[in-house]
């Protein structure tokens, strides 16, 4: 047996004595009195000695027992089998946290009698439950498991729904207000706030924790398994035992999902066709579906029929001209077409930005150079090679970059938001304004790209760019070797590759290998700089750890830092048949397309680039055409921009600047399409091997019967309230109460 | 400016609350007879004795049995005749004096009414109404022996040292009613009316002794229990230790547990008291020490001339 409030159990213990002291103070309290009729006082003691004693003993046990019982009243204490007596008078009491899952998976349509989806189901066992509870002496809480949405200041909201209380009806309406999301499983977030709750609630000791799920992989089995196995020794810890889940999943569901799409390439220009591939995927053996694209709404050939299976299998369109489709935001659809019990993911839209060019400003920072022989004509030349130059002098190029060639004294004339890269080439230094310009730029979503030369000074670069993060680390040395095989970076054309060297796979004779570098910038990378490291140095066939290229984030841009020369300067790359790839690539894995913004997953705000011009309020629509508020958002510093809230439905929405519209495509999460179920044991595993149980789609036997939480704390008052009339009857039969009509007279001593 | 004098309120004096604080014990007595007789319309002396004192009218209610029908037939009118008191009649009053005797709860801290008191009141009056009637009274003292005896007298002088012997008496010791009542019954050779007023906290087959050879003697015998309030009612709650008097021992018990059962003990032995006194035709009465001393008496007197008749 345990007590809700134990303290009072053994207060009522520690009050037995009371009764057992006041009877024996009483005894040394006494009046004195001198009596005359001694003997007939004596008679009547003898006859009446043991009908006292034993009226004494009852009273006196009556009132122990009184305290003792008021105490284990208090103490409310738990317990009794179902088939037990006092059960039936019990009440019962507890914390019953409820976890529905409401991630998209949970609207497979299951077709149950009475509730079409899983999450119908999860919702119609909550309030069953919730119905056999007994108010007030059972509180609940309710969590929902999707991932939570943002709210108006961007902070994720709560999961908690419905925060404890003894108010059954309003548990019972907030499951009722639960929405079905679009979003996916945050299956760790809401075990750990069910942990927390129960933390809070100190004063229930029993607690039940009830997890309706669809049991399936992708909320159960993905990268958060040692946070799933600490959350699950807190569970143990609050919960015990009482952690019971209801696996909704059906046997054999299956789900097909078009998970990504995107260009066979970095970039989808107006200069080249591109062609788009959809990853699409099959989780569960299902049926054939029908693979739709759209092109700007427009239905395009090349539509197959397949069966996919967990492999990936992109499926590629080639009928998109992209040459002919014009610069600007254009929306490929990919839809799915079969009998499907899951249909959110069937359909997965994209916003594609098609440059018409890539506007490149390379800085040169070596002065009076000729053509060709700085780094930054070598840039300029590998960015946008010359193809022929018109009769009015002008150089034409394929490229789709157009990049500008300025000398570092040029800089402070140039607005570089109209830009979509900055690369400093051999620069000695920047002005702190610049560098704050620079700052700025990479901020807002620019791409920086830094290449060292003899120009460059480590120590202002260190004293004004790293401050700035506008280098992954601080310039620790400039090393040169006088081997004439040099330095070499250690590409390996089979080994895992950096995404942005993806096209050299498995090019033996790239050259990336074996180019020759004889001196280099030593970065010692900062731990918070978040930097990826593309290539090292190595020297001779020793591994070196000094980065050659790095890339890392900051703020909404990228920044890109060479450690050697752009030209042939300090190496021999430029020769190389790489060098152009490398840099296009350098340039097209990290140059933002400016189409980011466009495509949202569920329950992300659409925030609209200070770039972008606005002829007027901007306007967003949903899918339905229903407007969607923006607001207007003025930072502590920086500049203002538009957002909106957070868009919690999948679709296309439409953004009217006043003089265009842009589509925002919102997609669900992808990873939330493997369905299939997993068996208890893995579950119990994924949490670290606690106690469960594991139950189905039904209300449990448990729930429709009174269980081992009965209160007994009424009970037991009833029967305090009973030993209380009790005590009064026998007290007053006993003569204890009996008032004599005659007034108390102190009797006088006899007379000597 | 003219003063109204108001008539001697004497029942005031019949309290026992008034009567202890006066100190004095034939003042006491003398004050309970004269507002015993106040107010009466007939003498309850008249009718008693057998020597003739006068005539007067008769008025309605009185006893025909004393209408002088020689006169009537005389004169056409209706007298009775009057007696004076036969001076022959023996009063002796025996007083317990033991330690039990001592016990009151009436009256104020510094002035107590004990049961002693009560029965010295009772004994001085009575002496004083049969001195009053030329009367002989005597007078018993006793404890667990005859402290004090006096014959009975007639004399003048005889209710000063009564009341002056009931006023000096210790009381300590133990009683033992029934050898002192054989004692006393050889020592009494006139047949007398013994007044035995104690509290009768004794054993009850001595004391049936003591009467039966009393009576055997030929005397006229009443018995006066005087009980304190306190022990009629036995009103304690808290816890209280009773302490013995007569050698009795000590009681730690709660009085409210007890209560039922003592009154029940009582009762028993006052029955048992009663019915040993109606088998030899002794007047029993019970006294409260809290209740006027003219009511015993008078109820006293009633009783008396009842039994004359």
């Amino acid at each position: 047996m345990s007590f809700i409030t134990p303290v009072f159990f053994w207060a009522g213990a520690a009050l037995i004595s009371i009764p057992l002291i006041i009877h024996f103070l009483n005894r040394r309290r006494f009046k004195l009195v001198q009596w005359a009729a001694m003997e007939y006082l004596l008679q009547a003691l003898r006859k009446n000695r043991r009908r006292i004693k034993f009226e004494q003993i009852l009273l006196l046990t009556t009132r122990c027992l009184i305290l003792a019982l008021l105490g284990l009243a208090l103490a409310r204490p738990l317990g009794c089998s179902e088939s037990s007596l006092a059960n039936l008078m019990g009440s019962k009491s507890g914390l019953h946290v409820f976890v529905i899952d409401n991630s998209y998976s949970m609207a497979y349509e299951a077709d149950r009698q009475g509730a079409r989806t899983h999450f119908d189901q999860a919702k119609l066992l909550v309030k069953q439950q919730i119905e056999k509870l007994v108010a007030g002496g059972e509180s609940v809480a309710i969590i929902a498991a999707a991932r939570p949405k943002l709210g108006e200041d961007g902070a994720p909201q709560s999961q908690l729904v419905f925060r404890s209380s003894f108010n059954l009806d309003g548990a019972r309406s907030a499951v009722d207000g639960i929405e079905q999301s679009y979003n996916g499983t945050d299956i760790a977030g809401a075990l750990q706030l069910a942990a927390a709750v129960a933390k809070e609630e100190q004063k229930q000791p029993q607690k039940f924790l009830y997890i309706l799920t669809d049991c399936t992989r992708s909320a159960w089995e993905n990268n958060q398994g040692d946070q799933l196995k600490q959350i699950g020794r807190e569970l143990a810890g609050q919960f015990g035992s009482r952690v019971r889940i209801n696996d909704l999943s059906k046997p054999g569901q299956w789900n097909y999902g078009v998970l990504d799409i995107k260009p066979d390439g970095s970039l989808v220009t107006t200069n080249f066709h591109t062609d788009f591939l959809a990853d699409i995927k099959g989780f569960g053996a299902g049926g054939e579906t029908l693979v739709q694209w759209q092109w700007d709404n427009t239905p395009l050939e090349g539509g197959t029929t397949l069966k996919p299976d967990t492999g990936t299998q992109l499926q590629r369109q080639t009928k998109v001209d992209t040459t002919k489709a014009g610069g600007g935001p254009h929306v490929m659809t990919v839809s799915l077409t079969g009998d499907e019990k899951l249909k959110i993911d069937n359909t997965r839209s994209r916003v594609f930005e098609v440059a018409a060019e890539l506007k490149v400003l390379i800085i040169e920072g070596e002065r009076g150079t000729s053509l060709l022989s700085g780094s930054g004509a070598f840039l300029d030349l590998a960015l946008a090679p010359k193809k022929e130059i018109t009769p009015q002098g002008k150089v034409r190029s394929d490229s789709y970059v157009a990049p500008e060639v300025i000398s570092d004294l040029e800089l402070g004339n140039k607005v570089l938001n109209d830009y979509r890269a900055v690369i400093l080439s051999n620069v000695a230094s920047l002005s702190p304004a610049q560098a704050d310009q620079v700052q700025k730029f990479v901020e807002a979503g620019g791409t920086f790209m830094t290449f060292m030369g003899e120009q460059v000074n480590p120590d202002q670069y260190n004293a004004l760019l790293l401050p700035r993060k506008l280098l992954p680390g601080k310039l620790v040395a400039r090393k040169t070797t006088p081997d004439p095989k040099g330095f070499t970076l250690d590409f390996k054309p089979n080994a895992p590759l950096h995404p942005v060297l993806n096209i050299f796979r498995g090019e033996e004779n790239s050259g990336l290998d074996t180019a020759p570098i004889y001196t280099y910038y030593q970065v010692e990378v900062a731990p918070d700089a978040k930097a990826e490291v593309v290539l090292n140095f190595v020297a001779g066939d020793k591994e070196t750890n000094d980065p050659a290229i790095t890339i890392h984030p900051m703020g909404r841009g990228r920044v890109v830092m060479v450690a050697t020369t752009a030209n042939g300067e300090w190496n021999n790359l430029p020769p190389k048949p790489a060098y152009v790839a490398l840099i296009h690539e350098l340039l097209a894995g990290t140059v933002d397309v400016g189409d980011k913004w466009m495509n949202l997953t569920v329950g992300q705000p659409m925030e609209i680039p200070a770039g972008l011009k606005l002829t007027g309020p901007p306007v967003l629509t949903d899918p339905l055409k229903k407007p969607i508020p923006v607001d207007a958002i003025q930072p502590k510093s920086g500049s203002m921009f538009y957002r909106s809230k957070p868009l919690e439905k999948p679709g296309v929405y439409l953004l009217n600047t006043g003089s265009s519209v842009i589509p925002i495509a919102v997609n669900v999460p992808a990873d939330e399409a493997d369905i299939r179920a997993l068996p208890p044991d893995s579950i119990r595993k994924a949490l670290g091997d606690i106690e469960m149980q594991f139950f189905g789609d039904n209300v449990p036997a448990y729930a429709l019967s009174r269980d081992d939480s009965n209160d007994l704390g009424w009970s037991v008052m009833a029967i305090v309230l009973a030993l209380v009339a009790a005590e009064c009857f026998m007290a007053m039969t006993f003569g204890h109460y009996r008032r004599s009509s005659v007034r108390r007279v102190q009797p006088a001593m006899p007379a000597a | 400016m003219s003063t109204i004098e108001h008539p001697t309120n004497y029942r005031k004096y019949l309290d026992p609350k008034t009567l202890a604080r006066i100190a004095s014990l034939d003042l006491r007595a003398r004050l309970i007879v004269e507002g015993l007789m106040t107010g009466m319309h007939r003498s309850p002396y008249q009718g008693i004795s057998v020597e003739f004192a006068q005539h007067r009218p008769y008025v309605q209610g009185d006893d025909i049995r004393h209408i002088d029908w020689k006169v009537y037939g005389k004169t056409d009118k209706i007298y009775l005749k009057q007696y004076l008191e036969e001076t022959n009649l023996h009063l002796i009053c025996i007083v317990d004096a033991s330690e039990s005797m001592g016990y009151g709860s009436v009256g104020d801290k510094d002035a107590i009414w004990t049961k002693y008191d009560h029965a010295t009141a009772i004994a001085a009056s009575m002496s004083y109404m049969a001195i009053q009637q030329q009367d002989s009274v005597g007078l018993a003292i006793f404890d667990n022996e005859l402290k004090r005896f006096f014959k009975p007298s007639n004399s003048p002088g005889q209710w000063k040292i009564i009341t002056h012997e009931l006023c000096l008496i210790p009381r300590l010791k133990k009683t033992n009613t029934g050898r002192i009542l054989d004692q006393l019954a050889e020592k009494l050779n006139h047949r007398s009316l013994v007044v035995l007023l104690s509290d009768f906290f004794d054993d009850i087959e001595s004391i049936k002794k003591g009467l039966r050879h009393l009576r055997y003697k030929k005397h006229e015998v009443m018995a006066f229990q005087i009980l304190d309030p306190l022990e009629i009612e036995f009103p304690f709650e808290d816890v209280t230790l009773f302490k013995g008097l007569e050698e009795m021992g000590e009681l730690l018990t709660e009085p409210r547990a007890l209560r039922d059962g003592y009154l029940e003990q009582l009762r028993l032995a006052t029955e048992r008291l009663k019915k040993l006194c109606r088998g030899m035709h002794v007047d029993f009465t019970r006294m409260n020490t809290a209740d006027a001393l003219d009511v015993s008496l008078s109820g006293f007197l009633a009783t008396r001339a009842a039994s004359i008749k």
